[in-house]
């Protein structure tokens, strides 16, 4: 079956947290980098419309999603110090569990993973160049919670996370992301099922940074244009420091889809900075 | 210099229970399972982020040494990860 739908969409914890105590428990602990930032805080009525604004965009997403009967959806995120550390950082790793669970406070997230499709993926890109790590035991992050918490909150529908380092240097470049997401629509198109691609993280943003607070909202407006004029491919002239500078190196998991979408045209796309840390983006391709 | 034994300690106050527990308790006593410099272990003990990341050390696990923070110990970011 053809790859039938390809979403993308922020990640950040405070997408889920509870607008008010939680917010400012998140944001006492990142400004803690860089204190001066904390005069920026939004208020508790800011804080609110951006949790509807982002339930919205994540409606519309969701919509697109079951509109396209998937039997899988691939979820490429970035592990945060979770399952990897500095003893092994895999550049790319395909998870080959049975089930895969999480927590996120008071939510458990529990789904089947899709692992015939991650062995397809794993001995395509053996075939092809791209040697993938794979195992078969993660742990889910909000990385992939956040998103799945608003698009399958059933949790009925199986997953296969993919995951991208974004995180800790040295990362891929772009052009090899963009490379994955081909191997991984080729893989689609001749596997059985049908196939729906997430990727997760961004939009601009700086944690851990003394720059936290900062969003490079015109950076993040020039991709969402790219997408929207199916330009995916332009991008993997970009450079990994050009995502680092303007705080886009979970874009990277967006390149994968970029690859895996070529030159269709995003369908919908919308940008909200949040005032505390990060432009949060959410976009939905149609493959049909 | 590498900094994976500061890290790994960073990273262990927030997946390892147990370590996380001890280090709440006595976090002197925990420092001498890691092969810490001097300059590590002072930037440890002062809980300052910055500190930590100026050391070399990545700086979202700068920031878990907040856990021993009587101010963040309860902090929502621990409900997640």
């Amino acid at each position: 079956m053809p790859l039938v739908s390809a979403l993308a969409a922020s990640h950040a914890p405070n997408i889920l947290l509870e607008p008010g105590r939680e917010w400012e428990e998140f944001m006492d602990l990142h400004y803690s980098m860089a204190p001066k930032s904390s005069a920026n805080r939004p208020t508790l009525e800011q804080q609110k419309k951006l949790r509807h604004d982002a339930e919205v965009a994540f409606s519309t997403l969701r919509a697109d999603l079951e509109l396209a009967k998937p039997d899988v959806l691939i979820v490429v995120a970035n592990d945060q110090f979770v399952n990897f550390f500095w003893n092994n950082i895999p550049t790319f790793f395909v998870t080959l569990a049975d089930r895969v669970r999480g927590q996120f406070t008071r939510h458990t997230f529990d789904y089947q993973n899709h692992k015939e499709l991650g062995k397809s993926i794993v001995r395509a890109g053996m075939e092809k160049g791209i040697d993938f790590s794979y195992g078969e035991h993660i742990e889910l992050q909000h990385t992939q919670t956040v998103p799945l918490y608003f698009l399958l909150p059933e949790q009925t529908l199986p997953i296969l996370p993919i995951y991208v380092n974004t995180w800790v240097d040295p990362a891929p470049s772009p052009r090899r992301c963009y490379q994955v997401g081909e191997l991984i629509r080729a893989v689609a198109n001749s596997a059985p099922e049908r196939v729906a691609i997430l990727a997760t993280g961004g939009l601009s943003h700086f944690p851990g940074s003394p720059r936290i607070g900062e969003i490079d909202e015109s950076f993040d407006h020039e991709l969402l244009e790219i997408m929207r004029n199916g330009r995916g491919r332009s991008l993997v002239d970009y450079s990994l420091q050009d995502l680092l500078n303007a705080g886009d190196s979970e874009f990277l998991n967006w390149m994968v889809v970029m690859g895996a979408v070529g030159e269709t045209k995003a369908k919908y796309t919308a940008y909200m900075p949040d005032f505390v840390a990060t432009g949060w983006g959410f976009v939905s391709w149609r493959l049909d | 210099m590498s900094c994976y034994d500061v890290s790994r300690l960073l990273f262990d106050l927030k997946m390892n229970e147990s370590i996380y527990q001890r280090a709440s308790a006595d976090l002197e006593n925990v420092m001498t399972d890691y092969n810490l410099s001097s300059e590590e272990k002072d930037a440890l003990r002062a809980g300052d982020p910055r500190k930590l990341r100026q050391l070399g050390v990545h700086g979202m696990l700068c920031l878990y040494i907040k856990r021993l923070s009587p101010q963040f110990r309860d902090n929502i970011y621990w409900a997640q990860k």
